[in-house]
C-alpha cells in the first residue's frame, strides 16, 4: 500500500511484523474493510427501491386485499376464536412478513454473489485483503437487513388493514432477526452453487415459496388433522411463522417458541460457518 | 535479507489433463520492472491468478514480499494492485465509487479513499467520467480505469496482465508513462504482454514461459545477444554460390543480389572476422550492415525450440 514503509523481515527474509499505517492486520483497517463491503451491498439495493422494496409492498397490498378483506370474513365464519381471537388479516400478517423476509434475504445474497460471479466483478472482493469471514459477514448482514426492512414494510402495510398490538416484543425482534439472517446465509450458498440465473429462480420459486405457503401462513395448525398435521410439523417454516406470530397473537400459536428460536439460532450459526468454509475453499469462486 | 517481491518455487496447477503450471520457479526482485512473455496457454495468467487468490495452486509455494499467497493471503493481497486482462468491474456503481470501495477493502478510510480515487482517475486521465458507470466508458477508457483501480490502493506490486491489449498507440504510450512513473517511485511491476516491443522497451528483465514453466529469464538485451543476428555484406563482385566461411558463430550463408547475407550468433563480434575471411578469399567488401535479432525472434526461437523438444520427448 505504501512505498515509504517496509515489511519487517527476520534473518531468513520471511515477514515478522507489519508496521504500515492502515495495514489489514490493524483492527480499524479490518473494520473499515468489512464496513466498505457491507455498505456497498446495502447501497446496491437501497438505490433501487423500485426493484427491491416496491414489489413486496404491492404484493402484500394484494394479499391483504384479497385474502384479508375479500375472503377473510368468510374464512373466519362466525367463530370469534377462530384465529386466537384475532382477525384473519392479523393472523396471516406474521406469515406474510416471514415470506417477505425469507424471499428477500435469500434473493439478495444469492443474486449479489451470483451476479458478481457471472460478471466476474466479485474478483474485486476476492483479490482484496478482506478475510473470508469478513466477506461472508458483509454479504449475510446486508441481505439480512434487506429482509428485515421488507418485513417492516409488510408490517406497515398490514397496519393499514388491521390494528396490531405487540404482545411479546422480545420474541418478535428475535425471530425477525434470526429468520432473515438464516436465509441470507442460505442465499450465500445458493449464489455460490448456481451455474446460471435459472438456478436462482428454481430455489426461490420451487423450494422456498412452497415451504412457506405450506407453513401455516394462511391457516392455523388446528385446521389440519391426522397425518397432514404431522407432515406440516416437519416443515421448518411452521416454526418460523409461529415464532413471529407469537410476538403479536400468542393465543393463536400451537408450537412453543423457545425451542424454535434456539434451533434457528444454532442453524444460523452453522450455515454461516458453512458459508465461511465454502468461501475459504473457493467453492464456485476460485479455479 | 529482504524477501523478494515475488518468489515462486515448483509451482504447479492442473486443469484436468492440462498442466497449466508445471513446476514454475521464478523470482522477481523488489523494484524490478519484470516482463512475463509466452504464447497463449503458457500459464502466465494462471500464475498471476495464483498470486492474487483466484486460482488454488496444486503444489509448490508462492510468496509476495515474503507472505505466502494462501497462508498469509490478506497480507499478500494488500500489497498487490491487479489490472487484469478481462474487464471484471462492478457495474452497479459510478467508477469513482468503485475505486472508493476498492480502497476501502484495503482498510483505507472513506475520506482518504475518496482522495485516492480522485487522484487515480486524474492520473489515468478520466476524471471527467468519474460519475459514469463502467459499461458506458469507451474501450480505451475502460483500459485506463482498470489501471486506476490497480493504483488506488497504492500497491507495492503492480500486476498488469496485457494492459495495452487492443488500445491505440497514443493510449499505449500514456499507459507506459504511468507505469514507468510507478516503477520509478519504487513499485515493483509484473507485466505480461504479447507486444514484444513493450517488454523490450519497459522491462529490466523478462521471463519467457511456455507450457507452464520458465524457459528463460534475462534482461532483454542479454536475450537479444543470444539471438541470431543477420549480417548483410555488399561485395564488389557477388559470387554465384555461397562461399565456405569458417568463422565461429556463423550458421548460414546465402547469396543476395549485391553480396551475401550471413546469419550468426553475436553479429557485432563475428563481423570483423567475417570481413577478414572474405578479403582473404579475394572478395572486396563494399558495405556491411548488422541487423540484431529482435526479442520477438528470440522469443519465437525459444518457445519453438521448447515445443520441438517436447514433441521429440513425447
Amino acid at each position: 500500500m505504501s512505498h515509504d514503509t517496509d515489511v519487517g523481515t527476520n534473518g531468513e527474509g520471511s515477514p515478522t511484523t507489519d508496521s504500515r499505517d492502515g495495514a489489514p492486520t490493524g483492527l480499524r483497517a479490518r473494520l473499515v474493510g468489512l464496513w466498505t463491503l457491507l455498505h456497498r451491498e446495502i447501497l446496491r439495493y437501497v438505490r433501487r427501491p423500485r426493484n427491491t422494496f416496491l414489489p413486496p409492498m404491492i404484493t402484500n397490498v394484494l394479499y391483504f386485499t384479497v385474502f384479508g378483506v375479500v375472503l377473510g370474513e368468510r374464512i373466519s365464519g362466525n367463530d370469534p376464536n377462530a384465529f386466537g381471537g384475532a382477525g384473519y388479516i392479523l393472523f396471516i400478517l406474521p406469515g406474510l412478513v416471514v415470506l417477505g423476509m425469507i424471499s428477500n434475504a435469500f434473493e439478495n445474497a444469492s443474486f449479489s454473489i451470483f451476479h458478481g460471479r457471472w460478471n466476474e466483478y466479485i474478483h474485486e472482493v476476492l483479490t482484496s485483503p478482506l478475510s473470508h469471514t469478513e466477506m461472508v459477514l458483509a454479504y449475510v448482514a446486508a441481505s439480512s437487513l434487506r429482509g428485515i426492512v421488507v418485513g417492516a414494510i409488510i408490517w406497515g402495510v398490514g397496519l393499514v388493514f388491521t390494528p396490531v398490538t405487540v404482545a411479546n416484543p422480545f420474541y418478535l425482534a428475535a425471530f425477525m432477526l434470526v429468520i432473515p439472517t438464516l436465509f441470507a446465509a442460505f442465499g450465500v450458498i445458493g449464489g455460490l452453487w448456481a451455474r446460471d440465473f435459472d438456478y436462482l429462480t428454481v430455489m426461490n420459486q420451487f423450494i422456498i415459496r412452497p415451504l412457506v405457503f405450506f407453513g401455516a401462513v394462511f391457516y392455523p395448525l388446528s385446521a389440519l388433522s391426522g397425518i397432514w398435521r404431522q407432515v406440516t410439523l416437519l416443515n421448518p417454516m411452521v416454526y418460523m411463522v409461529n415464532g413471529v406470530r407469537y410476538g403479536v397473537i400468542p393465543e393463536a400459536v400451537a408450537v412453543p417458541p423457545n425451542r424454535s428460536l434456539l434451533v434457528l439460532t444454532g442453524l444460523t450459526v452453522a450455515v454461516v460457518a458453512l458459508d465461511v468454509e465454502l468461501v475459504r475453499r473457493g467453492y464456485g469462486l476460485v479455479d | 535479507m529482504t524477501a523478494p517481491a515475488i518468489r515462486a518455487r515448483n509451482l504447479r496447477k492442473n486443469y484436468g489433463d492440462v498442466q497449466a503450471l508445471d513446476g514454475l520457479d521464478l523470482t522477481v526482485e523488489r523494484g524490478e520492472f519484470f516482463g512475463l512473455l509466452g504464447p497463449n496457454g503458457a500459464g502466465k495468467t494462471t500464475f498471476i491468478n495464483t498470486l492474487v487468490g483466484l486460482v488454488h495452486k496444486d503444489g509448490g509455494d508462492a510468496e509476495v514480499f515474503g507472505f505466502d499467497v494462501e497462508a498469509d493471503y490478506r497480507e499478500a493481497r494488500d500489497r498487490i494492485g491487479l489490472a487484469p486482462q478481462e474487464f471484471n468491474v462492478d457495474r452497479f456503481f459510478p467508477i469513482i465509487e468503485v475505486l472508493e470501495h476498492k480502497a476501502g477493502y484495503h482498510g483505507i478510510g472513506s475520506k482518504e479513499a475518496r482522495r485516492r480515487a480522485e487522484d487515480a482517475l486524474k492520473t489515468v486521465g478520466i476524471w471527467d467520467k468519474r460519475d459514469t458507470r463502467f459499461d458506458w466508458l469507451s474501450g480505451g477508457m475502460k483500459r485506463r480505469f482498470v489501471l486506476a483501480r490497480a493504483l488506488v490502493s497504492n500497491p507495492d506490486l503492480l500486476i498488469l496482465d496485457e494492459p495495452t491489449a487492443g488500445v491505440d498507440v497514443q493510449l499505449r504510450h500514456d499507459l507506459w508513462d504511468i507505469i514507468n512513473r510507478m516503477n520509478d517511485a519504487g513499485t515493483t511491476i509484473l507485466l505480461t504482454t504479447h507486444y514484444i516491443e513493450e517488454a523490450e522497451r519497459l522491462c529490466d528483465r523478462v521471463a519467457i514461459m511456455d507450457s507452464g514453466s520458465k524457459v528463460e529469464v534475462a534482461a532483454p538485451d542479454d536475450l537479444m545477444a543470444r539471438g541470431t543476428d543477420t549480417i548483410d555484406l555488399g561485395l564488389a563482385d557477388p559470387p554465384r554460390t555461397a562461399p565456405r566461411l569458417d568463422v565461429d558463430g556463423v550458421t548460414d550463408v546465402t547469396v543476395t543480389d549485391d553480396g551475401l547475407s550471413v546469419t550468426a550468433a553475436g553479429g557485432s563480434q563475428t563481423a570483423p572476422e567475417l570481413v577478414r575471411v572474405l578479403e582473404r578469399q579475394g572478395h572486396h567488401v563494399t558495405s556491411l550492415d548488422i541487423r540484431r535479432a529482435s526479442l520477438e525472434e528470440v522469443f519465437v526461437d525459444l518457445t519453438r525450440d521448447d515445443r520441438e523438444y517436447a514433441e521429440v520427448s513425447a
